[in-house]
């Protein structure tokens, strides 16, 4: 018999999530899965007729946790319609600020949105500190090796200064401050959990306490991390951009300069703190837990990602031209603009394509779809591309209950307030899994002549599968290899951070200070109309912004984020997405308590104000220009 | 213990603080709070006495990068918080649990601590639509923040989606997103407005609300008057170049590299209230100035709507007169001139004194 059990609201994500599904008791497979984001803002329609220069700090605004991405890809859009080339300091700073947010993002979803599905205090407070002492020397060991894949670029550290501690007394003094909440009754943001879930057994009690020691510890580390932000930027969360580069002017000149040599020092240090973070808690706790769940063999929620991966591609190494006109694909170091297609069949057998600026900028290509979402289209079973969308609001209510009491969604009609986007009318899970499988294939298939980075994702995939004794198309998807995926993904962008403040140093002892091209700054050095793409790889996935100015002013302005790509319901075909389709493909111990769900949810890292903050409700055209032929140029 | 629950000073203890540790840490938090030492022993009694408090955490329309500060606050530190002053009972950011499990512990704890609980609001409800542009359990925001707010001592208004309506309420205001003063009206709210509002000021004033069992003294529009009592103009560590009439004109010029006032950069340090200009972010590490970008003005009312962020400021209020750059530049030099003199008046005075 099924049952149709509701997760609603979701926790530890960005936003609000609904999660409905039903579970066959025998068998514990989950038949029907629905996933609806219950927000929405419209940010797109407030930006309409503001100045392209301050839209930025609106769209920076859609989310604080992944706080800066929609900054990036707001100027590299605006830039990209004004044919703006920014310095290379800026473009270094843009960069080390997007390694700095993959260093404090991942680091922060795994610690403090997502280790509670693997590992429980209570479970911690059964451990011996000794043998947890112990362990974490033997874990420090066993999984080390993974600590020489980060180059050193800058050379400057003499010795980490976060390294953690494995003695007795250190774990015995986290493990007695969870005994003392728990005694006290008060267990705070550890209460109502269902902590008696059998899973919560699969691990020695000295894993736990690892984990949740690393949880308190790192809640006070994580903010070191973005230091960066802070320099870079004033602030972090939501750090300050320009269009044409960057704000923080150099100085060696000057203590008063936003930039000099002490801030660089300061930045400097914290670049080692991100490696250190990622390099010896995060990877080893994650391989440590990791390890263990495959070889009881829990490779279960990969779903989507089996079959279809999207990326886009990012960090440019030196400034580009274009993004819409194909020069940004040119300059890039982390190779994942892409496609791949059935990578579970095996590296050898996946199918390859390449993402461009062609993909962007062609209307039949990338398009969402609301068939299921509270939305209606004149022709509600077509596409339209992000340029050519209408929004028109279509709230229908839930299968059962009322308007503003819901039991149950209704799957077969319109049940979520997040579109449905497609590639070539096809859903594709996006996100660090993505990327990391379509870099692999178009390193291992030959079709990319690898950068640093490309050729760093290929070591750190390698390293894992010979440590789990299993080939990438075997562990990588899955909700292990999702979460494993953004671990080695934020030794990445730690390691980038290093690279580019390296080659912001070269570049300024070669003499050069500048850090923002001001030429276009003026509205009226601007064309009447302009259209441009700003893309990113942000932390949960492709980025995609486009806009249009008209007379100064935004005309139109859209996103499509990683989460719409991954938590979108359903399309007129009845395609399921990354969410619904990982949780068709999780099996489920205990229905009511439904567990291995959050785990394979929180996977991805879900961001709903991200997915829900794209429409209109004017019912309006949104964007009103074609796309080549005569149009506005 | 008082009334089984658990003081401060007992938590800590139980956290391993000896009497010592404790009475230093009063007295950095009463310094932190911007108390004379004078107040060391008020804090220390209100630390022995007073019973923690749990905090219900809930979030509307919003983007999180108000949970996302809290995290950053360096004194105290997060953990400091979260274990040892408040009892964080429902936060849909932090919260292990969800779903049904998470409801029904937050309905459990809005009953055993009625009146007693501090309602923290992040983000705010639409009204449009029946309120159905946000929903959490399958209900309308609106209708869990209302109900939430019921039983509350207090309520904190985090950020400035909850104090003015923020980014979602600007132009047009596709959702009807409205502040939360206008949906709860009959009990005392505290507005900690910014976009983010600065870690040290959330956490600041938490500490205070539980130490002393009420809210920090307000400004007339709810502020706690020690976080938004001064200009950020005021306490720029530019401000001087803005006396002198040296400006950045555009950005990554030599005044930027400089460091000179970016008034006619659009900076809003004059109209907004904040503590960026003395507190500033990460323990004094920097803030939006001094990385070299204008202030928005993000801790102000309709911060969105008040034009472009890159248009300077007409007028600036100076104390019983009006001023603007160009006038202030005019007058520099003689401006300098009479302060010269004001200070060498003062210091015969003190001199004179000294004499006697």
């Amino acid at each position: 018999m099924s049952s149709r059990v509701v997760i609603d609201p979701v926790s530890r994500i960005e936003g609000h999530l609904r999660l409905e599904i039903e579970v066959d008791e025998p068998s514990h497979k989950v038949t029907n899965a629905v996933s609806a984001g219950t927000m929405w803002r419209g940010i797109e329609l407030i930006v309409k007729n503001r100045d392209p220069r301050e839209v930025w700090a609106f769209t920076q605004r859609i989310c604080g946790v992944c706080t800066t991405i929609h900054a990036l890809a707001s100027v590299r859009n605006i830039e990209d319609a004004l044919d703006i080339e920014i310095p290379k300091n800026a473009n270094y700073i843009r960069n080390i600020m997007l390694g700095t947010l993959y260093a404090h993002d991942h680091l922060v979803h795994f610690y403090h949105l997502h280790a509670l599905d693997w590992v429980s205090p209570l479970e911690a407070i059964k451990a011996d500190p000794v043998a947890t002492a112990a362990l974490q020397n033997q874990i420090l060991q066993t999984y080390g090796g993974i600590i020489s894949l980060y180059t050193d670029f800058l050379g400057g550290n003499a010795y980490p200064r976060k390294f953690p501690k494995a003695t007795p007394g250190y774990f015995k003094t986290f493990q007695d401050k969870i005994k003392n909440l728990v005694q006290s009754g008060q267990l705070g943001i550890f209460a109502a959990n269902w902590w008696d879930h059998p899973d919560y057994k699969m691990l020695p009690p000295e894993v736990h306490l690892i984990a949740i020691s690393h949880y308190l510890n790192m809640l006070d580390v994580q903010r070191e991390l973005v230091i960066p932000h802070v320099v870079f930027g004033g602030k972090n969360p939501h750090p300050h951009y320009i269009v044409g580069g960057m704000n923080c002017s150099i100085s060696m000149n000057d203590m008063n300069a936003p930039i000099n040599m002490e801030r660089l020092a300061v930045v400097e240090d914290a670049v080692y703190t991100q490696a250190e973070a990622a390099n010896l808690f995060y990877l080893i706790d994650l391989l440590a837990i990791g390890q263990i769940y495959v070889q009881k063999g829990w490779t279960y929620g990969g779903g989507l990602s089996k079959d279809r991966v999207l990326g886009y591609g990012d960090y440019p190494d030196e400034p580009y031209k274009s993004i819409k006109n194909g020069d940004y694909f040119e300059k890039i170091l982390y190779h994942s603009n892409g496609v791949v297609e059935n990578f579970a069949q095996g590296v050898d057998k996946a199918k390859y394509y390449p993402i461009t600026n062609e993909d962007l900028t062609n209307p039949d290509i990338i398009q969402e779809w609301v068939t299921h979402s509270w939305y209606q289209y004149p022709n509600n079973n077509e596409g339209l591309h992000p340029w050519n969308g209408i929004t028109d609001p279509y709230y229908t209510g839930p299968k059962e209950g009322t308007k503003t009491h819901w039991k149950y969604l209704n799957e077969n009609g319109k049940y979520s307030w997040i579109k449905s986007p497609r590639w070539r009318n096809l859903p594709a899970e996006v996100g660090p899994l993505a990327r990391y499988m379509i870099v692999y294939t178009a390193v291992k298939q030959g079709h990319i002549k690898p950068s640093w980075m490309d050729e760093m994702v290929v070591n750190q995939i390698d390293f894992v599968s010979k440590l789990l004794n299993l080939p990438p198309h075997v562990w990588m998807p899955t909700t292990v290899g999702r979460t494993a995926a953004r671990a080695l993904e934020c030794q990445l962008g730690a390691n980038a951070s290093n690279y580019f403040l390296k080659k912001l140093y070269d570049n300024i002892k070669a003499g050069d200070t500048s850090v923002a091209n001001m030429e276009k700054w003026e509205p009226s050095t601007w064309p009447s109309q302009a259209k441009g793409v700003g893309i990113s790889e942000a932390p949960r996935g492709a980025l995609g912004h486009w806009c249009i100015i008209k007379d100064g002013k935004i005309e139109n302005y859209q996103a499509v984020v990683p989460t719409t790509w991954n938590g979108s319901p359903r399309d007129e075909k009845g395609q399921q997405a990354a969410f619904e389709r990982s949780m068709q493909d999780t099996i489920v111990l205990i229905a009511k308590e439904p567990l291995e769900i959050l785990r394979s949810i929180h996977s991805f890292d879900p961001c709903l104000a991200c997915s829900t903050h794209v429409y209109n409700t004017q019912k309006e055209e949104v964007v009103s220009f074609k796309i080549g032929g005569a149009c506005y140029e | 213990m008082i009334d089984g629950k658990e003081t401060f000073w007992e938590a800590l203890k139980r956290h391993g603080v000896s009497r010592r540790e404790f009475l230093k840490f009063s007295a950095v938090i009463t310094g932190l709070m911007g108390l004379p030492p004078a107040f060391i022993p008020k804090v220390v009694e209100a630390m022995e006495t007073k019973p923690r408090v749990p905090v219900i955490w809930v979030h509307g329309l919003e983007c999180t990068c108000c949970s996302e500060s809290f995290i950053r606050s360096a004194t105290p530190l997060a953990s400091d918080v979260l274990l040892t002053m408040i009892s964080l009972e429902y936060d849909d950011t932090l919260s292990a649990a969800a779903g049904e499990a998470l409801e029904k512990h937050k309905e459990d704890i809005m009953k055993k601590y009625h009146g007693e609980y501090i309602l923290a609001v992040e983000g705010n409800p639409p009204l449009g639509d029946d309120g159905m542009y946000c929903v959490v359990g399958g209900k309308p925001f609106l209708e869990g923040l209302k109900k939430a707010a019921e039983g509350a001592k207090a309520v904190i208004a985090w950020g400035s989606c909850a104090s003015w309506g923020c980014v979602q309420a600007a132009k047009p205001n596709p959702t009807t997103a409205v502040p939360i003063h206008k949906v709860i009206t009959d009990k005392p709210i505290v507005k900690i407005p910014g976009c983010p509002p600065i870690p040290e000021v959330m956490t600041g004033t938490i500490m205070y609300t539980v130490l002393f069992g009420k809210l920090p003294p307000l400004d007339s529009q709810g502020r706690p008057k020690m976080f938004y009592g001064n200009r950020i103009h005021d306490t720029c560590y530019r401000r001087a170049f803005f006396n002198e009439g040296m400006y950045v004109e555009q950005f990554d010029d030599e005044g930027a590299k400089k460091g000179w006032c970016l008034y006619k950069m659009g900076c809003r340090g004059p109209t907004t209230y904040n503590s960026c200009g003395n507190l500033r972010w990460y323990n004094g590490l920097s803030y939006p100035i001094q990385s070299g970008h204008g202030c928005i003005g993000c801790s102000a009312d309709g911060f969105w709507d008040n034009g472009n962020f890159y248009s300077r400021e007409q007028n600036i209020p100076f104390i019983g007169t009006e001023s603007n750059a160009d006038k202030v530049g005019a007058v520099a030099v003689g401006a300098a001139a009479v302060g010269a003199i004001a200070h060498g008046v003062i210091s015969k005075i003190r001199s004179g004194k000294k004499e006697d």
